[in-house]
């Protein structure tokens, strides 16, 4: 199918531009494009008919990954072409390399960002899923003023995050972590790299005699959307993360969590495979973290 | 309507067009380059609309044709300049396609791909091929097509 | 296509030269339906239905009209009087069923969701669907019916009026053609299954799924008060849509034109129907007296066509303790969706799935019988392995499962049990008409040492690890010989070419099937070349235009390789036997055609070599200076064939899948996938190769991942690629594909139709290659799809006890 008419086009070069188009009152619906690989298939489908299209392409200032005050700064036009292939992602922040070199397909990965993937918050997404497990925060600016907003407080469930009208996200930052932690994202799809049917991130610090001294873990593809798993991280935190705790600690995960059943997998399948897989994705996280 | 500046396959043009445009729509029926093919609806699953813009493959029917004001592209009919690529020689050779209704994507893709890995392993080139569909070949001759023109490359 | 590689022509039958057609394809010059237009042409969309079944009680077109751009709204009421209903003989096989009435645009009712309703035209495509949006139905929806065998139940809604229960086609198919001779048939059967060592029973059943090609359909017509219509068509038979055009818009035959585009984006037997949107196109380009162009979208083509299968086999098999296959009884249920589908009514295809029923395997006894329901769903259309799918699934299984309770290798009991000897008649008086099974049944295993796989696979279990080895063969059509074909479908089953050598020696060659992918240009000019002993890079061929080429029942059921081929052989051989009558006569000589070799351009008398001449100057004697000719004999080289084989034909193959299931998930790697196949004599072994792994991976992706999921209420939940997952690159193994061919005896060339029925034993071998892993926890696949989360809870299940 084709959009539905379009009455605007703009493609502005700041965040200010940005933002001075989207406030405008006669602007009607207006919305920012990012990659366009969930807002085209949208507008397509004619879910959403935008008046007014801001394609923050040229913003340059809320495009690449840098070190800044002690964090790690991922712009939101960052596509996970660039993730994927940033090779001084590891460790605590593999995760992020997992997910981005797994999303969809190559012509998805050049042009989708991880700004776009956070705020379709799509059910079932690969990088809302990381970004929670490894405590990112992001950064919201309007008109009105910048805010932070952990990822915690940011996915509110399927399709909706607390950034508001008139916000564009601007980066999102990981606090860098002691020495020895370590992340890990894998998925399960019907189809090889396909959206998640189970998406599982663990995200673990290690102290000097292998005890887990912080625990994130969070899963996708359950009818809330990206959300973390408190049993398991309970299960990991003080424990040694010997196999048979990191498979106790992903059992818990699977028990407590709200599954679905339908045409991909049935309920206790996703259960299972947040076992499975599970515990694979803890293991691989604990191994990243001693080396 | 939008004036935009485009550089298609090494030419520049110069078109108006509706905001609501689709890329692929702007090659196909403004330029009459039909050699990029639609096969989605809304999903952009398929693959068979690829195109390098900015030499990156993409899928055209995901952006809209004021999009790529500014940009360069180049698309099937633009890969062979007097003579044939190795990579489309490899697919004559290799029998890589029978109805060619995914070809076109999947050029342009492995194309790219080869830049960046000259040297893939089959599960590579797979994993590779994964936004483009193909329903006639079962990938098999695919696969050997790129594998060739891969060591052509080397 | 420049000149071929090798200079011999004796050796381009059975070369593999690169493809005619592949140049253009791979520099985005091919010419697709959606790459035609004409000028002033104006872009359709059509309004489909919401809902599954209702009443329509209105329609309001006023504000679609209303918009600029909008040239005009048809809906089905404003067009009756205007077309004949789609219940047209040409369009009915002349099989025993009930043949609703029905017209292009859905009247009084729609029945499922997606069904025609309303056709707007528009001066852009955009603003064509803007109307779409804007054209309002009302409904009042009427109770649905998904599920055939809620379809059968007594006192269930009857879906079409007209019709007096949703069972549209219903046969027995053993016994012979007496109720009498059919009921002591199924005594006898009866008295096997009682006397049986070992009887399995069971009910399997395989889900809507079918085909996809990756181009949808589409149609551009033009029409002109004097020449009439030139309708370019997505269709695998472009002379059978011209008839029925023909006669439903009532345009004398004189004036309509059918083109099939050169290139095709795929078909698979979705566009082998004929369908009523190519009735309005062409009736909205007459009205309107400017071309229409309709290009289908992902979701209308996932709604409406390439959806089969669906259907629930009730299966028994009974074997001696000693492995014996003794008889065979199915009670098919087919959903054939709504039936309203040209040339196939939904239920063709478990028709000739029931004939084919029995396999490559020598039953004693058998009693088939299929019950055709209609229900609420899009028409079940064409899919490669055209009705075989769900049949050979249950039959594979079930002798899978049989040798288990005998306690012998699967293996074993396929090859005891297969047709030793062609020709053969089935118990379904399906027809064989030669190969040697028991030759490629052999060669198969011949790659692989069972022994050794056994002893792996203990040893794997051991350690936890589940190994299995799964098998499944499939007789399948070589072409559709009249004898079947006019009782199927009402069409002949000959192959047809016309040969025409032009003044210069190039070959034109004109074939009436429309290709889509499977390279005729190039097979077509290998045969030729290798007959006439010129250069296949001189031999063009045009497809599926119906102004230029002789009558063909179209691209279907594996027809090229069997009689499309054969029949340019034999123009070719016509062509050379008068070219050699008047070179003898020219060269003074008495001589009958085996006395000339026609080889590299050359035509060469055997007994005289020194007497020869070339092929281009014989033919432009004969074209240009028809002066001196022998007697009785006219100038000009050019001619029509016509090849019927006097039997039906088949081709076989045998499937063997190597397979690891993970215990935790059951997730399976395929680790390897070995085939043996009789595919006759080969034209090109390239394209062979890759018919055939273009279908298995069609049968594996149709096994594991596609399914056409409805909800209850009849909504299509799957008429996207989202949705509707197709096997990637990524997702499917390499193949050990191997040959042990015999040449088919009824061709001129023995060259045997194939690929068409290839993925249907595909099933087989994959779910058997899984029980065989998963046997310590007495695992039997009995429904399709197998997803890892099914085959998961069974072993959960089996683990319970
Ligand atoms: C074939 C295919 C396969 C896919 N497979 C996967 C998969 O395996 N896993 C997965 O997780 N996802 C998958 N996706 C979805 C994909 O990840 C998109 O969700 C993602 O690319 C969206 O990012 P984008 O840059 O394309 O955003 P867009 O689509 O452009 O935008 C998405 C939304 O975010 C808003 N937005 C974007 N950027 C900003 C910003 N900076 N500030 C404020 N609002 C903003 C837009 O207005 C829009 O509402 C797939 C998509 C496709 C087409
Ligand atoms: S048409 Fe663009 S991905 Fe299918
Ligand atoms: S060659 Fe037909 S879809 Fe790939």
């Amino acid at each position: 199918m084709f959009p539905a008419p379009i009455r605007e086009y703009h493609r502005p070069s700041s965040i200010a531009e940005a933002l001075s188009v989207i406030a405008r009152e006669d602007v009607g619906e207006a919305i920012f494009l990012a990659g366009g690989q969930s807002a085209m298939q949208a507008i397509k489908s004619r879910m959403l008919q935008p008046d007014c299209i801001i394609d923050l392409q040229a913003v340059d200032a809320i495009r690449g990954i840098r070190q800044a005050d002690g964090a790690l700064e991922i712009g939101a036009m960052t596509r996970y072409v660039d993730i994927a292939e940033n090779v001084a992602l590891d460790g605590p922040f593999a995760a992020l390399r997992d997910a981005a070199s797994h999303i969809g397909d190559r012509q998805v990965r050049n042009r989708g960002t991880i700004g776009g993937s956070l705020c379709w918050n799509y059910v079932a997404a690969c990088m809302p899923t990381v970004v929670l497990g490894l405590g990112g925060v992001c950064h919201l600016v309007s008109l009105k003023g910048e805010r932070s907003v952990p990822a915690d407080d940011f996915f509110l469930g399927p399709l909706t995050t607390a950034r508001e009208d008139g916000e564009l996200l601007s980066a999102i930052r990981f606090a860098v972590p002691v020495k020895r932690s370590g992340s890990a994202y894998r998925k399960w799809g019907l189809v090889t790299d396909a959206l998640p049917v189970v998406g599982v991130c663990v995200n673990v610090s290690l102290s000097g005699d292998g005890r887990c001294t912080a625990a994130r873990v969070s899963l996708t593809g359950l009818p809330d959307g990206a959300q973390r798993s408190t049993s398991a991280e309970d299960a990991l935190l003080n424990s040694d993360c010997a196999p048979e705790v990191l498979r106790s600690a992903m059992n818990a995960a699977a028990d407590s969590v709200d599954a679905q059943s339908d045409g991909s997998a049935s309920a206790d399948y996703r259960r299972q495979l947040i076992r499975t897989l599970g515990a694979e994705v803890a293991q691989l996280a604990v191994d990243r973290a001693k080396r | 309507m939008k004036t935009i500046t485009v550089t298609v396959n090494g030419a520049v043009y110069e078109e108006t067009v509706s905001e609501r445009m689709l890329l692929v729509d702007f090659l196909r029926e403004q330029l009459a380059l039909t050699g990029t093919h639609v096969g989605c609806t809304y999903e952009g699953v398929c693959g068979a609309c690829t195109i390098c813009l900015d030499g990156e493959a993409v899928k055209s029917c995901l952006m809209l044709a004021v999009q790529a004001d500014g940009h360069s592209i180049t698309t099937v009919e633009g890969l062979a300049g007097d003579k044939l690529t190795p990579l489309q020689q490899a697919f004559i050779e290799n029998h890589g396609l029978q109805c060619g209704f995914c070809t076109s994507g999947i050029l342009m893709n492995m194309s790219e791909f080869l830049e960046k890995n000259p040297n893939p392993s089959d599960d590579d080139i797979r994993h590779g091929l994964i936004g483009n569909l193909c329903r006639c070949t079962g990938y098999v001759h695919i696969v050997k097509a790129v594998r060739a023109a891969a060591a052509v490359g080397r | 296509m420049k000149k071929s590689p090798t200079k011999d022509s004796t050796k381009w039958f059975g070369a593999r030269l690169p493809r005619k057609e592949d140049t253009r394809l791979v520099t985005g010059k091919g010419k697709y339906i959606a790459d035609f237009v004409l000028p002033g042409m104006l872009h359709a969309v059509f309004v489909r239905s919401e809902v599954a079944h209702a009443h329509i009680r209105g329609i309001d077109t006023s504000e679609a009209e209303a918009m600029p751009g909008v040239v005009a709204v048809y809906t089905g009421e404003s067009l009756k009087s205007q077309m004949k209903s789609m219940t047209q003989k040409v369009l009915i096989p002349n099989l025993p069923a009930q043949y609703p009435e029905y017209w292009a645009l859905a009247t009084g009712k729609v029945k499922y969701h997606g069904e025609p309703v309303a056709l707007v035209v528009a001066r852009d495509k955009y603003v064509a669907v803007d109307a779409a949006e804007a054209v309002a139905v009302d409904y009042e929806e009427l109770p649905v019916i998904t599920d055939a065998e809620v379809a059968l139940k007594p006192g269930a809604t009857v879906i079409h009026d007209d019709a007096t229960s949703n069972e549209i086609f219903a046969m027995t198919f053993t016994g012979g053609d007496t109720i009498e001779a059919q009921n002591e048939n199924d005594a006898e059967v009866d008295k096997i299954f009682r006397e049986a060592d070992v009887v399995v029973s069971e009910r399997f059943k395989v889900h809507r799924t079918g085909v996809t090609p990756l181009e949808p359909r589409g149609a551009l017509c033009d029409w002109s008060e004097t020449d009439g219509l030139t309708a370019w068509i997505t269709t695998q038979r472009p002379h059978i849509d011209r008839l029925a055009l023909v006669d439903i818009l009532d345009i004398p035959p004189e004036k309509v034109r059918v083109v099939t585009p050169r290139d095709m984006g795929g078909a698979f037997g979705i566009k082998a129907p004929f369908y009523r949107e190519n009735v309005i196109i062409a009736h909205a380009a007459r009205d309107l007296g400017r071309p229409v162009r309709w290009i289908e979208s992902r979701y209308e083509c996932q709604m409406n066509v390439g959806q089969e299968r669906d259907q629930v086999n009730y299966m028994e098999i009974a074997a001696s303790k000693d492995g014996e296959l003794l008889a065979v009884r199915n009670r098919g249920i087919a959903n054939v969706g709504v039936g309203l589908v040209g040339v196939y009514w939904g239920f063709v295809m478990p028709f000739l799935g029931a004939i084919e029923l029995p396999n490559a395997y020598t039953w004693r006894k058998g009693d088939v019988k299929l019950h055709c329901a209609v229900t609420n769903k899009t028409s079940n259309t064409p899919s490669r392995a055209f009705g075989n799918y769900p049949t050979r699934f249950a039959l594979e299984r079930a002798i899978d499962m049989a040798a288990r309770k005998i306690g012998m290798e699967p293996s074993e009991v396929r090859r005891k049990n297969l047709i030793p000897e062609l020709p053969y008649t089935s118990v379904t008086n399906d027809f064989y008409d030669s190969g040697d099974f028991i030759k490629v049944w052999d060669n198969l295993m011949a790659q692989i040492d069972l022994a050794e796989f056994r002893k792996e696979q203990a040893a794997a279990r051991k350690e936890g690890r589940y190994l299995g080895i799964g098998f499944a063969c499939g007789v399948e059509l070589s072409g559709v010989a009249s004898e079947l074909m006019v009782p199927m479908e009402n069409q002949p089953g000959y192959g047809s070419a016309t040969v025409r050598v032009e003044p210069r020696g190039a070959l034109l060659i004109f074939c009436g099937d429309a290709p889509s992918g499977q390279g005729h240009e190039t097979t077509t000019a290998q045969a030729a070349a290798s007959v006439l002993g010129i250069d296949p890079g001189d031999v063009v061929t045009t497809t599926g235009d119906t102004g230029t080429t002789p009558f063909g029942s179209g691209s279907i059921g594996a027809r090229y390789g069997a009689v499309g081929v054969s029949a340019v052989a034999k123009a070719c051989e016509q062509i050379k036997a008068k070219m050699v009558r008047v070179l003898a006569h020219d060269m003074e000589i008495k001589a009958e055609t085996k006395d000339f070799e026609f080889k590299n351009g050359e035509i060469v008398y055997l007994l005289d070599p020194s007497k020869r001449k070339a092929f281009k100057d014989v033919a432009e004697r004969i074209i240009m200076s028809p002066i001196n000719l022998p007697e009785g004999e006219d100038g000009g080289l050019e001619t029509t064939a016509f090849f019927e084989s006097d039997v039906p034909m088949i081709c076989f193959n045998a499937d063997c899948c190597i397979l690891e299931v993970r215990p935790e998930t059951s997730e399976w790697k395929i680790k390897r996938w070995v085939t043996s196949e009789d595919v006759g004599n080969v034209i090109n072994p390239m394209v062979v190769d890759g018919q055939m792994h273009g279908a298995i991976v069609h049968g594996l992706s149709n096994a594991i991942f596609e399914e056409y999921v409805y909800d209850e209420q009849g909504q299509q939940l799957s008429a996207d690629f989202e949705n509707y997952k197709i096997a990637t690159a990524a997702d499917v193994p390499d193949f050990e594909l191997t040959y042990a061919s015999t040449p088919c005896p009824h061709t001129p060339l023995g060259t045997r139709g194939i690929g068409e029925g290839r993925p249907a034993s595909v099933s087989g071998a994959l779910t058997n290659a899984l029980c065989d892993a998963l046997e310590p926890f007495g695992v039997e696949i009995t429904e399709l799809p197998i997803r890892p989360d099914r085959l998961w809870k069974k072993v959960q299940e089996a683990k319970a006890g």
